[in-house]
C-alpha cells in the first residue's frame, strides 16, 4: 500500500527525500574504491569471457530466440502452468505451497522449519526478495549462507552489490580481515586460504543442518524437474545432506516441459559467462530407494522431506501488464549489469533489491513498489545498452520509460 | 477505503524532484525545456535568409542552443540540495521566479559565456552552410521553431507530451516541407518514432544532419590537414537510429583516418549526459570514463553527433584538452570554411 493511501488522497506524495537519500548512498558508491577497483576488473574478465564463450558456442543466440519463444508462451500461460507444476510435485512425493505474497512464503518457511533449527542456504534473489535469513534467524534459527560470496556478506551485514557475484565489491584484503574476526585466527589475504577456511566450516553445517533451503533457475512444468545451476558446490550439499529441502521459487520460472527447461538452463548459464558451470542440479522429489523388494521408500541418503514454495508476491501483475511483462523473461544471468555505465560506477546501489535498470523494474513490482523505486527508475540512462546484452533483449529503456510517466501520471499499481 | 468512488482508487498525487517539474513546466509553457525565447533560439540565423517554408526543413530543435545554459543549471544544481527551497527558486530560472525572492535568474543565464553561446549558436549556422555546399535547399521556422518535447518523453511526463506535440506539428508542417533534418539525435528519435505511437503522423520524412551528408559524401572536400579521430557513437544514433557506418563513410570520403574504441557502434558507451539534471556528480563521472575509454585509442580528437554527447564528454575533458571533443559539424564546416 502506498503512501499516500495512508495519509489520505488529498495529500501528495513527496518523493525527494527518496530522492535524497539514495543520492547520498549513489555518490557514497562511486567514491568507493574498492567498487572501483573491482567492478573495472569485473567487467573486463566478464567481456573477455562471453566474448571466447559466444565464440566456441555460436549456436547460442540461436537458443536464445528460441528460449524467448518459450518464455512469451510460459508468462501467457503462468496459471496453467503453475496448476502443472505443484500436481507434479505432489506426483513426485514432494509437497507444493503457493504464496499470493511475501508474507504467506514467510508463514509457509515457518510453518515447516519452527524454531531452534540450523539452516544452510543456498544463493536466492527470492530470498533476498523475502528476507528469507533475515526472518528465520528471527523466529530463533541459526541460518548460515553457504554461497562464499553470500556468506562474506552475512558476516560483513552487508547487501550484494551484483546477483551472481554478491560481494564483487569485497577485495581480498577486506574478506582476510572479516574472516580474522569471524574465525578468531589469522586468516592471510590470500584467495585459495580464504576459500578453504570457509570450506572447512561449512562442511560440518551441512551434515548437522535441519534443513537445506535453495532456489531454483528454471522449472519444468510437465516433469516437476528444477533445474539449480552453481559452481561452488554448496548447492549441492545443501539440497542434499540435510533431512529436509525447502525450495522457493518465484512462478515467472516454470517451463512447459523438460526439455525447454534445458533449453533455459543453458541459456542463462552461457550469458552469464559460463562455458558450462560446475555443476546443474536437476531435483524432483525427496530421495528414494527402491533396492529392498522393489519396495519404493522415501528418505535415501539424500533429504526425505522436499518442500516447494511457488511465489507470486507480484509476478501475476507483472505478466498481466502489457507494457511490462517482458521483465519476467529474464534469466537473471547478470549480463546487463556489466554492461551498464551507471552501475559500473556505483554498482549494486543502482537498484534495490534486484540491481540495474532490469532490477528498477523488478522492484517496482515485487519489492518495495512503483514510489520506492522511483529514483531507480529515473537513475537509468535509457541507454540501451543492456538491450544489446541480454539474450531474451529486454526493453528496459521501453519500461523504465512507462513507470515514469505513471510515476508522473500519478498511477498507481495497486 | 471502501467507500471511495472507483475512478480515485488508483490515482496518486506525487512530486517528484523539482528540476524534472522545471524542465516539464518551460517545455509546456515556453516551448524549450529552460525557456529560451524563439529569437535566442534563432539567432544563428540572423544573416542566413532562410525561407520559412521549401521542401526540406532544418530542425535545430535549439538544442545546441542550450547546451551553455544546461552546463551553468547542473553548476548551480550541483552546489544547491534539491529538496531545499532555494533550489527551487535558482532553477525556477524564468517562470517560477517572479514569485522568488534572492536569486536572480536573469543573472544565471547573463553568467553564461558569451563565447559558448557564440560557439554552441554557430554550430548551427555550420550545419546549414555545408549542408548547402552539399546541394541542399534549406527552410527554417525561425522564432516559431519548438523544441521537440523529447526530454518529456524520456522524464515520463507522456500526457504533457500528448498535448504539446500537436503545437509541434502545426510548425513543422506549416513548412510545407517533405523532409525535415534534425541536428539532434534525440529530436529525430521523437519525432520519428514516438509522435506516431501517440497518433500523430507528421507526413514529413525525418533525417538526422549525418544521413543527409551521407547521402551526398562525394561532394565533399578532402581534408587538408589529418588529426587521427575517434568516433564517440551516440545512444540514440547508434540504437536507436541504426546509424554507425554513415558516419565512418563519411570519415572516409574525406580522407580522415579514425580509430575504434574498445566499445562503439551498437556497444557505444552513453556519455553520461541523460542524468546530468538528476545526478550531476555520477553523470561527470561516466563522462570521465568514457572520455578515458576514447582516448586510450591515442586520437587527437573524439567526434560526435550529438549535442549531450558533446556537453558531456567536454565537461569531463581536463582544461588543456577541452578542445579534444569537436562535433561532426564543426569537423566538417573546417574543410568548407578553407
Amino acid at each position: 500500500m502506498s503512501n499516500s493511501q495512508k495519509s489520505g488522497k488529498q495529500e501528495k506524495v513527496d518523493l525527494q527525500k527518496g530522492f535524497t537519500d539514495y543520492t547520498k548512498e549513489l555518490e557514497r558508491a562511486r567514491k568507493d574504491e574498492n567498487i572501483r577497483t573491482a567492478i573495472s576488473r569485473a567487467v573486463k574478465a566478464y567481456r573477455a569471457t562471453t566474448d571466447s564463450t559466444m565464440a566456441r558456442y555460436p549456436q547460442t543466440p540461436e537458443l536464445a530466440a528460441e528460449v524467448r519463444e518459450i518464455k512469451t508462451n510460459a508468462v501467457a500461460h503462468q496459471e496453467e502452468l503453475l496448476k502443472q507444476a505443484m500436481e507434479s510435485v505432489a506426483r513426485n512425493h514432494g509437497k507444493a505451497f503457493f504464496a499470493k505474497d511475501k508474507h504467506e512464503a514467510l508463514l509457509i518457511a515457518s510453518e515447516i522449519i519452527g524454531t531452534g533449527k540450523t539452516v544452510v542456504k543456498g544463493k536466492s534473489m527470492l530470498g533476498e526478495e523475502l528476507h528469507l535469513r533475515e526472518y528465520l534467524e528471527g523466529v530463533g534459527n541459526e541460518v548460515w549462507e553457504t554461497d562464499l560470496g553470500e556468506f562474506i556478506l552475512q558476516l560483513k551485514k552487508d547487501r550484494p552489490m551484483h546477483i551472481l557475484s554478491p560481494a564483487i565489491h569485497v577485495p581480498r584484503e577486506m574478506v582476510a580481515e572479516i574472516f580474522s574476526t569471524f574465525f578468531q585466527k589469522e586468516v592471510k589475504p590470500d584467495i585459495a586460504e580464504e576459500v578453504s577456511v570457509v570450506r572447512e566450516f561449512m562442511r560440518e553445517k551441512y551434515f548437522n543442518a535441519d534443513v537445506g533451503i535453495s532456489g531454483s533457475n528454471v522449472v519444468a512444468a510437465d516433469t516437476g524437474a528444477f533445474v539449480i545451476i552453481e559452481n561452488e558446490g554448496n548447492v549441492r550439499l545443501s539440497t542434499s545432506a540435510p533431512p529436509v529441502h525447502l525450495l522457493f521459487v518465484g512462478i515467472e520460472k516454470i517451463v512447459p516441459t523438460f526439455q525447454d527447461a534445458m533449453k533455459v538452463a543453458e541459456v542463462t548459464w552461457r550469458y552469464a559467462q559460463y562455458p558450462i558451470p560446475a555443476y546443474v542440479s536437476i531435483i524432483t522429489g525427496p530421495s528414494k530407494t527402491g533396492d529392498i523388494e522393489k519396495v519404493t521408500t522415501y528418505g535415501a541418503h539424500g533429504p526425505k522431506e522436499f518442500y516447494v514454495v511457488f511465489v507470486d508476491n507480484g509476478r501475476s501483475a507483472m505478466a498481466a501488464d502489457n507494457d511490462v511483462k517482458q521483465a519476467l523473461h529474464c534469466l537473471r544471468c547478470g549480463g546487463c549489469m556489466y554492461e551498464c555505465p551507471v552501475f559500473q560506477v556505483t554498482a549494486g546501489t543502482f537498484g534495490e533489491t534486484y540491481l540495474g535498470g532490469i532490477g528498477v523494474i523488478w522492484d517496482a513490482f515485487v519489492a518495495g513498489g512503483l514510489e520506492q523505486a522511483a529514483p531507480g527508475i529515473y537513475t537509468c540512462l535509457r541507454c540501451g545498452r543492456c538491450v544489446e546484452r541480454c539474450g531474451m533483449q529486454i526493453n528496459v529503456p521501453a519500461m523504465v520509460g512507462e513507470l515514469r510517466n505513471r510515476l508522473t501520471s500519478g498511477q498507481s499499481m495497486d | 477505503m471502501a467507500t471511495q468512488p472507483i475512478e480515485e482508487l488508483g490515482h496518486v498525487e506525487r512530486k517528484l524532484p523539482a528540476v524534472l517539474e522545471i524542465i516539464r513546466e518551460n517545455i509546456m509553457k515556453h516551448g524549450n525545456p529552460l525557456a529560451l525565447n524563439g529569437t535566442e533560439v534563432s539567432s544563428w540565423a540572423k544573416n542566413m535568409n532562410l525561407p520559412k517554408t521549401g521542401d526540406l526543413l532544418f530542425y535545430t530543435g535549439g538544442e545546441y542552443q542550450l547546451l551553455p545554459f544546461i552546463d551553468s543549471l547542473v553548476k548551480t544544481i550541483s552546489v544547491v540540495d534539491q529538496g531545499s527551497k532555494l533550489f527551487a527558486m535558482a532553477i525556477g530560472v524564468r517562470n517560477s521566479l517572479e514569485k522568488a525572492t534572492g536569486i536572480n535568474a536573469e543573472k544565471i543565464y547573463a553568467s553564461v559565456l558569451s563565447q559558448d553561446k557564440e560557439r554552441y549558436q554557430t554550430i548551427n549556422t555550420k550545419a546549414a552552410r555545408i549542408l548547402q555546399s552539399l546541394g541542399y535547399d534549406l527552410c527554417y521556422s525561425g522564432d516559431e521553431e519548438l523544441y521537440s518535447g523529447a526530454l518529456l518523453y524520456e522524464l515520463g511526463y507522456w500526457e504533457d507530451l500528448k498535448e504539446y506535440a500537436p503545437r509541434v506539428q502545426r510548425v513543422l508542417q506549416k513548412s510545407g516541407a517533405k523532409t525535415l533534418v534534425c541536428l539532434s539525435p534525440h529530436a529525430a528519435e521523437v519525432l520519428k518514432f514516438v509522435y506516431p505511437k501517440l497518433g500523430i503522423s507528421l507526413n514529413i520524412e525525418i533525417k538526422t544532419f549525418v544521413e543527409l551528408v551521407w547521402e551526398q559524401r562525394y561532394k565533399l572536400e578532402q581534408a587538408s590537414s589529418a588529426p587521427t579521430v575517434v568516433i564517440h557513437d551516440s545512444c540514440r544514433l547508434a540504437r536507436e537510429l541504426h546509424i554507425t557506418e554513415e558516419l565512418r563513410d563519411i570519415l572516409t570520403a574525406v580522407g580522415i583516418e579514425f580509430r575504434e574504441a574498445e566499445r562503439s557502434k551498437e556497444w557505444t558507451t552513453c556519455c553520461g549526459g541523460p542524468s546530468k539534471l538528476l545526478f550531476p556528480q555520477l553523470s561527470h563521472t561516466m563522462a570521465e570514463r568514457r572520455v578515458k575509454e576514447l582516448q586510450e585509442t591515442g586520437a587527437e580528437l573524439m567526434l560526435t553527433s550529438c549535442p549531450y554527447c558533446l556537453s558531456a564528454l567536454e565537461g569531463a575533458l581536463e582544461k588543456k584538452d577541452k578542445n579534444q571533443a569537436v562535433d561532426l559539424i564543426e569537423f566538417l564546416y573546417r574543410g568548407i570554411a578553407r
